[in-house]
């Protein structure tokens, strides 16, 4: 909580003055603010940046701290302190407790170190002694303004056999910037405060009544209290509240009863705020990340030789990690580091590069699930081509093997990058549901259209694009090739919108994907129902159809487990009318 | 476009001070994350910042707090403005039933912004009426106007903040009941679902229904956070969206105001500029207006409030029953006169000044043994060997306690002089509160089934108690009891200090220990007994101390089963616990889960102290032992209470002697408890910790004790209050509500919308005031806001959009629905809807950024964004990416 917490003493020689107080020091920086909050990074972050920035702030007082209280400190210097208005002894370097939780420290001075916060307390301490009390004298109230903090002021009497009227009077207050919070927290403060206060005056009762009754010459002086001046030249006058109570712990225990109200006022109230479910790619990424851990061992050997025909998934995974927070597929196109290679940099400029009507029969390939493979000695280039063409799908539907030595199926990738002399099985080349890019060297460059971005490096290449039966132009295709298509080709937009407008589209295609999956995975509905949804979809078209049971492939296991479950519990469709 | 083009938008007055101010990017560093960064994260973090006084102030915004009387026409020259002092002070006078005199309290000191506004609202009325009557020269004409007005004014305050307090709520706000409760969560999705395809079906004519809920997404804001894909996969079931950990670790490092900011997220004042936003249903059709407002509470969403209650002290049981911050007990207690029993209720009050748990000066701390750390250290990782997770915490507490406690006797004996703690000397009643229940109930037991529970328990405790004493080795500090008394007092009432409690047990106490009397303590060491006997002063009233050995004995005996590893007989004693608590409960409706609960988590920590027993009593021979007992008083009597704290020299106990003969009846007795098990638990972690940190033990350092936390739902909260349901009349303060009709609305709207940019109920300046008016006679929705003059006398704002987006997505959720897909399912589909708009929202943004206008049809083209789905894509963009509102200048 923002709060300051002070115990305030109305001196019979010096005015008001502030005993004792309590300041809360938060962490610069939330923790856990930083992506992932498991609690062990948790944990680390808050062992980290509370523990450095904390002790950091607490050296800048330090100097002050160390010398002595009053040497540098902006209280009243030693010569007007009396015994009733010093809490803690000279050169006492005050009390702190460490939340180790939220890495909240919770410090204890007589005064606060920071000027401005001096002067506030300060002048909170003379309001709440002085002007703004309560009728009675005894009792809370509230005051203040935006330029000194609110203040919530409870004032009280402890009795004193040796005071002028047998009592003196203090006062514990609150006081924030928050007007709001202070208020509503005004009941918890109430409550919490005048139980310390009843404990104290409870403590100075006994010591009064001990004094009174307990020792004769107390008794004897009470007799003549008919002038209680005279107590008062006695020099006796000022006596701390430690010897009031009789405590000679006082000062901790009001440390640690202040650290604790600030602690139980700050966590009185709590929010519980619900956010956005994971999308699809970002669970199946977790999702083969969790498988990745269990193997990493064995993925580590094979990391050294490519050929072994793991998912690339893997190799990039860890890369991810890092760019988790960069939600799914932006980091694809973004996080690749061109290397002054001849490599694609965005589907953009993939299509300049191809030419429009290559890049689309390609596209439409890679939409659809069939077998990418590419055809080159140059490895970066065809992982490169690999990156961008994978954002196209959902995380989930790739299965990426970068390079290898021999064919491998279509069921074990959709992206296979081969070496020029492998050779591709004859019902590969002749099929429909593969496209091959072989990439030669341009005898001479090419001439393919020259966009800004382009660079020269790729124009050493010729790419030629084939597939079993191409694609004949007057087909629609499916809607989100299209929509893709238009957002590449309008030069207004950015490479940063284009890939938003991508990551718009998958999702906006696997929510469709979610449906079709529930209505004829889950619930097995009758085709006739099917064709209804496929249309609501707007996506009744054949090519949309295939696009979206390929898609289907992709969905996590998470989401998949959880409607496998919820359509078991009984009650989800029988109250329906 | 109809309304709210781009124009529009520009010479909207957007660009007040009020509304550029609250459009700067935020000073402060601010967590970098895209998990965090959603605008609710960001609004509770600057707030947290702005409101912070570590580092001195922040020059906030000054509210003016005096009166003006300077008229419009008067000269501007401060010099000739005649201020007077004026103070206007309003005075609710209570029912005379206290929980209607507590409910209001609550109520007012919740929604305190609200009566503030209203105050603003009659000073400015009394202003007003000031510089008006100044101008009528008849005194007695002057005085009577200047009356009749402020009664006017005075009538609407009261008017208002008594519709406020008392006006029809939306029992059950589906977005915060599905929030809270899972259990029916399916019959909540069927149930909205039921009412919101009637709705898309039925009245949509015009559109209406469409351009309503599309109004609601553009300005009521707090949606956005709750769709915003997060990058870490959901915790429980999938549907169920999870908690926000940054918000909650927030809440947690840098403590906000949750009730701010759920009155913020209610009024969709997530956006830049700061909109607050209010919802009003009109219609003559009571059923139909009262259909919509509820299906809108699934789109006006909040978080939900949780209040917690930490105490230092001791354990609250699940079924304890907590009330402003005491703990209400419930025991059949047996009457002054003979063989007569009545119910007691007793409210306890956790001390307030929580007893500083000192730690030794490092240099001695070093003295320690290598068995007093290693101790510390099993205490500490007592949880693994706790066989109830559930319990380990408890256990945990407990044990480590025993440990710690341990190593800091020893140091203390080692040391000899041991800074002196009231705490320990005086006991609280926190160490009772775990074990109250337990006593209670035994008592209870004793008393009703005294044949049974009651002659066993006689029969049995203290005869092994007997038994095994001779094996009890060394002295006992820590107990403190109450003498027996002949009467059982008890107080009822909120000001209970624990003595009713002690003397409860002391009295059960007796009952058991009676056999033990005779053994005579002997065994304390010289002083140990300095230490005791003050405590035993106090407290014991002239009872002699004879049956403090008998505690020995009864932890005795449990050291050694402990150390034996005699699992058995325990377990069987709380087989007997059980039956007794068991037929207790079926004799008395009192509230007994917690005794059971008690017990269950005594019993697991016991089995703890039997795991690592063995070790620590062979660790060292004294003080070692001390440890035990505390496990031991809490599985069979309830009755002993731990002094944690290594206390007094021989000086402090001349006073302790003193205090001795001050009546009871004081609320200081209890004020230093001893500090409990947690404490000792955070002592010990603070301590291992303190080696690590050498440069910040500049001041001396007290850990805090571990806190237990008991949460409840709130229901004072603006979520509750703010969400009403068919109101008699126009409300000026309610985020949701429907009426009738719309004359008062005519009438107050524009002024309403003015005042509340004036005096923002959420204490930072904010930009714009929208009302949005659904009208079901005229199918109508329209945006008034304060920011444009009325166009004429029949509208009062713009008509709504509707945005294609929302339409397609209101009748895909319809048609699934038709084509009977199950309930919760079309609500992910929705909510998987809803998370598309804020991608699109995010594209825009995006594009946003990188260039000038384009056309809008080529925003349709390429984005599928259409030009009535702008505004509603802006407001959204607005919340995650503020420069959004910047380019639309």
């Amino acid at each position: 909580m923002n709060a300051i917490v002070a115990l305030c003493h109305f001196c019979e020689l010096h005015g008001p003055r502030t005993l004792f107080c309590t300041e809360v020091l938060h962490a610069p920086l939330p923790q856990g603010a930083e992506s992932g909050d498991s609690p062990s990074q948790g944990e680390q972050a808050e062992e980290e940046e509370g523990g450095i920035q904390m002790s950091s702030r607490i050296r800048s007082h330090s100097p002050a701290e160390g010398a002595s209280v009053e040497a540098s400190s902006p209280g009243p210097k030693k010569s007007d302190m009396c015994e009733g208005c010093r809490s803690l002894a000279v050169g006492h370097p005050g009390y702190i407790s460490h939340d180790k939780e939220t890495s909240i420290k919770y410090v204890s001075h007589q005064h606060p170190n920071h000027p401005q916060l001096f002067s506030i307390v300060r002048q909170a301490c003379v309001r709440s002694l002085s002007c703004e009390v309560c009728p009675g004298r005894e009792g809370p109230i509230f005051f203040g303004d935006e330029q000194h903090g609110f203040v919530f002021s409870h004032t009280f009497f402890i009795k004193d056999s040796l005071a002028r009227g047998f009592q003196r009077w203090y006062s514990i207050i609150a006081i924030m910037m928050d007007r709001i919070y202070l208020i509503n927290s005004w009941p918890f403060l109430l409550g919490k405060i005048r139980g310390i206060i009843d404990e104290l005056q409870g403590k100075a009762l006994k010591v009064f009544e001990a004094e009174q009754f307990g020792c004769p010459q107390r008794a004897q002086r009470m007799n003549t209290a008919f002038t209680p001046f005279l107590h008062q030249r006695n020099g006796n006058a000022a006596r701390s509240l430690t010897s009031l109570t009789s405590d000679d712990n006082l000062w901790a225990c009001l440390h640690t009863s202040f650290a604790w109200l600030l602690k139980a006022c700050g966590s009185r109230l709590t929010e519980k705020l619900l956010e956005g479910a994971p999308t699809e790619d970002t669970l199946v990424q977790m999702e083969k990340l969790a498988d990745l851990e269990e193997e990493s061992e064995s993925w580590d050997n094979s990391e050294a030789e490519e050929k072994a025909p793991v998912f690339s998934e893997g190799s990039e995974g860890r890369e991810r990690t890092k760019h988790l927070t960069d939600l799914s597929s932006r980091s694809d196109g973004g996080s690749w580091q061109p290397r002054k290679l001849a490599v694609f940099k965005s589907l953009r400029h993939m299509r300049q590069v191809l030419g429009a009507p290559s890049f689309r029969m390609l596209a439409w390939h890679v939409l659809m699930g069939n077998q990418v493979i590419w055809k080159s000695r140059d490895v970066d280039l065809v992982q490169s081509a690999f990156e961008i063409l994978r954002t196209m799908l959902p995380v989930g539907c790739v299965c990426v093997i970068p390079y290898s030595n021999q064919y491998e199926e279509a069921y074990r990738c959709n992206f296979l990058g081969l070496s020029p002399q492998v050779q591709i099985p004859a019902h590969v080349l002749s099929s429909e549901f593969a496209v091959i890019v072989e990439v030669h060297m341009a005898p001479h460059p090419s001439v393919y259209p020259v966009g800004p971005e382009d660079d020269q490096s790729l124009s050493k290449y010729e790419f030629v694009v084939t597939s079993g039966s191409p694609v004949s132009a007057d087909r629609v295709g499916p809607t989100i090739l299209n929509k893709i298509e238009a957002a590449l080709t309008n030069q207004n937009l950015s490479v940063d919108v284009v890939d938003q407008c991508l990551i718009c589209l998958k999702e906006e295609w696997m929510n469709k994907v979610k449906v079709l999956f529930k209505f004829t995975k889950v619930d097995s509905r009758p085709k006739e129902d099917t064709q209804k949804l496929l249309s609501i979809l707007g996506a009744s078209e054949e090519d949309n159809v295939k696009l979206l049971k390929f898609w289907m492939t992709g969905l996590s296991k998470t989401y998949k487990s959880h409607l496998m479950s919820t359509v078991r519990s009984p009650t989800a469709t029988e109250c329906r009318n | 476009m109809p309304s709210r083009g781009q124009n529009e938008d520009r010479d909207s007055g957007i660009a007040r001070s009020a509304s550029l101010s609250s459009l700067l990017i935020t000073p402060f560093p601010s967590p970098s994350s895209s998990a965090s960064s959603s605008s609710s994260y960001q609004r509770r973090w600057l707030r947290s910042q702005t409101t912070s006084l570590e580092n001195g102030l922040i020059p906030r915004r000054s509210t003016d707090e005096t009166f003006s009387l300077a008229d419009e026409t008067c000269s501007s020259n401060p010099a000739i403005v005649r201020r007077k002092k004026i103070a206007i002070s309003v005075i609710f006078s209570l029912c005379e039933k206290e929980e209607a005199q507590r409910n209001f309290q609550d109520f007012f000191f919740s929604h305190f912004p609200l009566f503030e506004s209203h105050m603003n609202r009659l000073k400015s009325a009394i202003e007003k009426a000031m510089i008006t009557c100044r101008k009528i020269a008849e005194s007695s004409r002057r005085v009577q106007l200047y009356v009749s007005r402020l009664m006017e004014a005075l009538g609407e305050f009261r008017g208002t903040i008594c519709n406020l307090y008392s006006v029809p709520r939306i029992a059950e706000p589906i977005w915060l009941t599905m929030m809270s409760s899972t259990l029916e969560k399916n019959q909540l999705c069927q149930r909205f679902l039921k009412e919101f395809t009637l709705l898309i079906e039925q009245i949509n004519k015009n559109q209406f229904f469409a351009a309503l809920l599309t109004a609601v997404l553009t300005y009521h804001l707090a949606w956005v956070p709750t769709v915003m894909p997060v990058d870490h996969p959901p915790i429980k079931a999938f549907s169920e969206k999870r908690t926000s950990q940054s918000v909650n670790m927030l809440a947690k490092t840098h403590p906000y105001n949750p009730l701010w900011a759920q009155l913020g997220d209610l009024y969709g004042a997530l956006g830049s500029p700061v909109r607050l936003t209010r919802t009003v249903v009109v219609g003559k059709q009571k059923d139909l207006v009262q259909r919509i407002l509820y299906v809108l509470t699934y789109f006006l969403r909040c978080s939900e409030l949780q209040e917690n209650q930490l105490t230092w002290s001791g354990t609250h049981g699940e079924g304890d029953q907590v009330m402003h911050g005491s703990k209400i007990t419930t025991a059949l207690e047996k009457g002054e006169v003979e063989e007569s029993e009545y119910v007691v209720v007793t409210v306890r009050n956790e001390p307030a000044l929580v007893p500083p748990i000192l730690l030794p000066p490092a240099g001695e701390r070093r003295n320690l043994g290598p068995t007093g750390w290693a101790g510390a250290q099993g205490g500490m990782d007592i949880p693994d060997l706790g066989p109830n997770p559930d319990k380990e915490e408890q256990s945990s507490g407990t044990c480590s306690t025993a440990f710690q406690e341990a190593a800091l006797s020893t140091s203390s004996r080692h040391q000899g002089a041991f800074c002196g703690d009231d705490g320990c000397e005086k006991e609280g009643p926190q160490g009772g509160s775990l074990r109250l229940p337990g006593s209670e109930a035994l008592r209870a037991g004793l008393k009703t089934s005294q044949q049974t529970a009651g002659v066993e328990f006689k029969g049995e405790t203290p005869q092994k108690l007997l038994d095994r004493s001779t094996a009890w080795p060394c002295p006992d500090r820590h107990f403190r009891e109450k003498a027996p008394l002949e009467k059982v007092t008890f107080k009822i009432g909120s000001s209970v200090s624990p003595e009713s409690d002690l003397e409860s047990r002391t009295k059960k106490m007796e009952e058991q220990l009676n056999p033990c009397r005779q053994c005579p303590d002997l065994a304390g060491s010289p002083s140990t007994q300095s230490r005791v006997y003050p405590d035993m002063a106090q407290d014991q009233q002239g009872l002699g101390c004879s049956f403090e050995p008998c505690f020995r004995k009864n932890a005795c005996c449990l050291r050694k089963q402990s150390s034996e590893q005699e699992e058995g007989e325990p377990d069987r004693r709380s087989a007997e616990d059980r039956g007794i608590r068991t037929s207790l409960r079926a004799d008395v409706a009192v509230q007994l889960n917690r005794p059971t609960a008690t017990f269950t988590s005594g019993d697991s920590g016991k089995q703890a102290v039997h795991n690592i027993g063995g070790s620590c009593v062979k660790g060292a021979e004294g003080p070692w032992l001390e440890p035990i007992p505390s496990r031991c008083e809490q599985q069979d009597s309830g009755l002993l209470v731990t002094a944690d704290v290594p206390c007094g020299d021989a000086s402090r106990t001349e006073e302790y002697r003193i205090e001795g003969d001050i009546p009871r009846n004081e609320s200081a007795d209890s004020a230093l408890g001893d500090s409990d098990d947690e404490a000792c638990a955070a002592a010990a972690l603070s301590m291992g910790h303190h080696g690590d940190r050498p440069e910040e033990s500049l001041e001396v350092e007290l850990p805090l004790p571990r806190s237990q936390n008991i949460s409840h739902q709130n229901v004072r909260n603006f979520g509750r209050s703010l969400l009403a349901g068919y109101c008699p009349t126009y409300m000026p303060d309610l985020v949701l509500h429907g009426t009738s009709n719309d004359e008062k609305l005519k009438q107050w709207l524009m002024a309403d919308l003015v005042h509340t940019v004036h005096h923002p109920v959420l204490d930072e300046p904010i930009a714009e005031a929208i009302c949005i008016v659904a009208d079901t006679d005229k199918w109508s929705v329209q945006v008034a806001t304060s920011q444009r003059k009325m166009m004429d006398s029949v509208k009062l704002g713009q008509d709504a959009l509707v945005s294609s987006q929302v339409s397609s997505l209101l009748q895909s959720i319809l048609q699934l629905y038709k084509l009977h897909l199950p309930a919760d399912f079309c609500v992910m589909h929705l909510e998987d809807r809803l998370q598309e708009l804020y991608l699109k929202s995010k594209m825009l943004s995006e594009y946003l950024r990188g260039h000038t206008r384009v056309h809008v049809k080529e925003l349709g083209v390429v984005l599928g964004i259409e030009s009535n789905d702008l505004p509603l894509l802006t407001a959204i963009a607005t919340t995650h990416s503020p420069y959004v509102a910047q380019i639309l200048l």
